[in-house]
């Protein structure tokens, strides 16, 4: 096992190059992460129908997700039990079996091994099917639609993985009665990146916002009510917060309740729908999730590579291919109790914003990838990078679950995402892993009052 | 792919030959002025009723039993004109950094098939682009798309009515398409 110590530095928010880089630490990232965390595998909605199946990845591990007659749930690894061949190669669609290409052997839904072509004539019917069965993953559970796998049987519960981080994810999945569904085909892209940059670009980094998508945020900016400036010329930091301190799970938020839909050529549609339920929402939500959250831009990070961006409404998960190397793999997500019309209009526009073509996510792409490659420089990777900005300027907000710091321009998250990162790739296993909550809302009576106020 | 892009083989008229050569080349033309970043001149052939659509692709089995998605599979680009200005827009904002220096991107347009459209003045025409571009040190990105075109002539020329799109891979190995089809 690699020596991480050193690696991350909480005191001065520096990370070591050679995490991007290293194929030694990727190879453990496999194992102690990808390999021990909960990973989000498909939305409800993908497989609403008995037989419906998505084909998707846990780090390297291509699995298949199946909707049972019985209308659970299970994954399996994609692979054939007798040579090791892909099963499926279709994305997605229904079936009854799975049919191995190679020799024919087919599979049930359920993963049993349903017929093995000239079973009497060449296995003597002395194969014990049962032993073949498709190799299920541990832990599968779903948390408002969201289906996540676990390989890890020691794990802790997706709900207690997802912790208070939960508080959050419900202003995005339980706002409105019937929770949410992700809408389109599944938007594939490579990037060159580690994928760690990718998940902090995300998760704590507003300060790249105004700079690295100048020219987007010049071409569609219906309002100037986000408080993101072209260029980085001006910030607001009362307006937003950056939340971190839940088992590596995170948040940015702006604190308005409208602009998520900032970036619209024209959100009078979404702005309509904000307006007729908002009262709905605060009943289900309180006041201050309700009012404040609910319509803003949020940034939610589930450890270790889910994000999704309520308001701009796309919905990202990232696949790892090497240390240099991600498939992204995006949708639209959409409150179910959505108008049709708005419906349309998130995956439209979504796609104009962080779809392949997507004029936000083209500016990324690059910036990423020069941060990995550069990473590969013998002198290079000696170096540290520093998430540095505003240590020390977090706390405690009353009423709120987290470690807060004031506004989305902090790096804040990232410290915490790579605190959390170092936490599992020094543990041998779970029982190492530190849990924390911090400010947790059920530890505290005072914080519970103003809530429920 | 070509289910999309193709109908079946019928029995269709061409354009007179010097029409044909002309369009041929104007649809050579519009390829230049996209290498040449000449986004403004660009956009001034689109018609106003513009549609230029590349769907996602997703790979699913040929007899696939699965329930259609309630909003379709989405597209890459669904633009209309105003959309289309908004890409220029931000092209020639001189703050997308990704194309400074200027990446070298050549399109190769081939197998033209040029027919009478269903309206007099309009013609449809089918090709393959193929995009080359030469970004940073050697990295080198290629998109292939079929296309399927509506071109309307006016008395100021050809202008674009639809250009609808299908990108060969069902994922997408640039890291960004800061590029027009």
């Amino acid at each position: 096992m690699i020596n991480i110590d050193g690696l991350i530095d909480q005191e001065t928010g520096a990370q070591r190059r050679l995490i991007y880089a290293d194929q030694a630490i990727y190879e453990q990232e496999l194992e102690r992460i990808f390999g021990r965390c909960w990973l989000f595998l498909a939305h409800e909605s993908q497989v609403p129908n008995p037989g419906d199946f998505f084909r998707t990845y846990m780090g390297e591990d291509e699995v298949v997700v199946v909707r049972q007659d019985d209308r659970s749930i299970k994954v399996f690894l994609n692979t054939c039990t007798h040579r090791g061949n892909r099963l499926t190669r279709a994305d997605r669609g229904n079936t009854r079996a799975f049919s191995c290409n190679y020799h024919g052997w087919a599979f049930g839904i359920d993963g049993s091994l349903a017929t093995v072509p000239l079973e009497s004539e060449v296995y003597f019917n002395e194969i014990d099917k049962n032993q073949f069965r498709l190799v299920p993953v541990e832990q599968v559970d779903s948390y408002h639609g969201l289906i996540f796998g676990c390989f890890d049987k020691d794990a802790p519960s997706l709900a207690d993985y997802l912790g208070d981080m939960r508080w959050y994810l419900d202003v995005a999945l339980d706002a409105m009665p019937g929770g949410t569904e992700l809408l389109g085909a599944t938007q594939k892209v490579v990037i060159h990146s580690n994928w760690k940059l990718s998940v902090e670009n995300v998760c704590g980094d507003g300060y790249h916002l105004g700079w690295s998508h100048g020219g987007a945020l010049k071409a569609t900016q219906s309002g100037d009510f986000s408080g993101f400036t072209v260029g980085n010329s001006s910030v607001d930091l009362e307006g937003g917060m950056s939340v971190a301190g839940l088992n590596g799970n995170s948040v940015l938020a702006t604190l308005d309740g409208v602009s998520g839909y900032a970036f619209y050529p024209n959100p009078t549609l979404a702005l309509k729908y904000l307006n007729e339920n908002r009262a709905k929402a605060v009943a289900r939500l309180g006041k201050f999730r309700g009012e404040k959250l609910w319509g803003s831009q949020l940034n939610l990070t589930v450890f270790p590579s889910l994000q999704f961006l309520p308001g701009l409404n796309w919905f990202r998960v990232y696949h790892p291919k090497g240390p240099g190397k991600i498939e992204m793999w995006t949708w639209a997500i959409a409150e179910k109790a959505m108008p049709d019309e708005l419906k349309q209009q998130i995956l439209d526009n979504e796609l104009l914003t962080f779809g392949p073509a997507g004029l936000f996510d083209n500016d990324d792409g690059d910036n990423l990838s020069a941060c990995t490659v550069q990473s590969r420089g013998w002198r290079t990777r000696q170096m540290p990078v520093y998430t540095n900005m505003a240590l020390g300027r977090s706390g405690k907000r009353v009423g709120l679950p987290g470690d807060i710091a004031s506004g989305v321009v902090s790096e804040h998250n990232q410290r915490y995402f790579y605190r959390r990162w170092q936490e599992h790739m020094q543990a041998k296993d779970w029982s190492e892993v530190p849990q924390y909550n911090l400010n947790s809302l059920e530890a505290n009576d005072e914080q519970r009052a103003v809530q429920t106020a | 792919m070509n289910s999309v892009l193709s109908k079946p083989l019928e029995v269709r008229a061409m354009l007179p030959l010097e029409k044909h050569l002309a369009l041929q080349q104007h649809v050579f033309f519009e390829a230049r002025l996209l290498d040449d970043e000449n986004y403004n001149d660009w956009l001034g052939l689109m018609d106003e009723a513009i549609r230029y659509r590349m769907p996602m692709t997703e790979r699913r089995f040929r007899k696939d039993r699965s329930t259609p998605l309630a909003f379709g599979g989405g597209y890459i680009f669904d633009e209309n004109k105003l959309r289309l200005k908004m890409r220029v827009d931000r092209l020639l904002s001189g703050l997308v950094w990704a194309e400074d220096p200027r990446n070298k991107v050549r399109r190769v347009i081939g197998n033209v098939e040029i027919w009478q459209g269903a309206e007099a003045n309009e013609a449809e025409v089918y090709s393959v682009v193929s995009i080359h571009r030469s970004r940073i040190d050697g990295e080198e990105k290629h998109f292939v798309a079929g296309r399927r075109d509506v071109w309307r002539e006016t008395a100021q020329g050809w202008r674009l009515v639809v250009r609808d799109l299908l990108l060969d891979t069902s994922v997408v190995l640039d890291s960004n398409m800061n590029t027009l089809f």
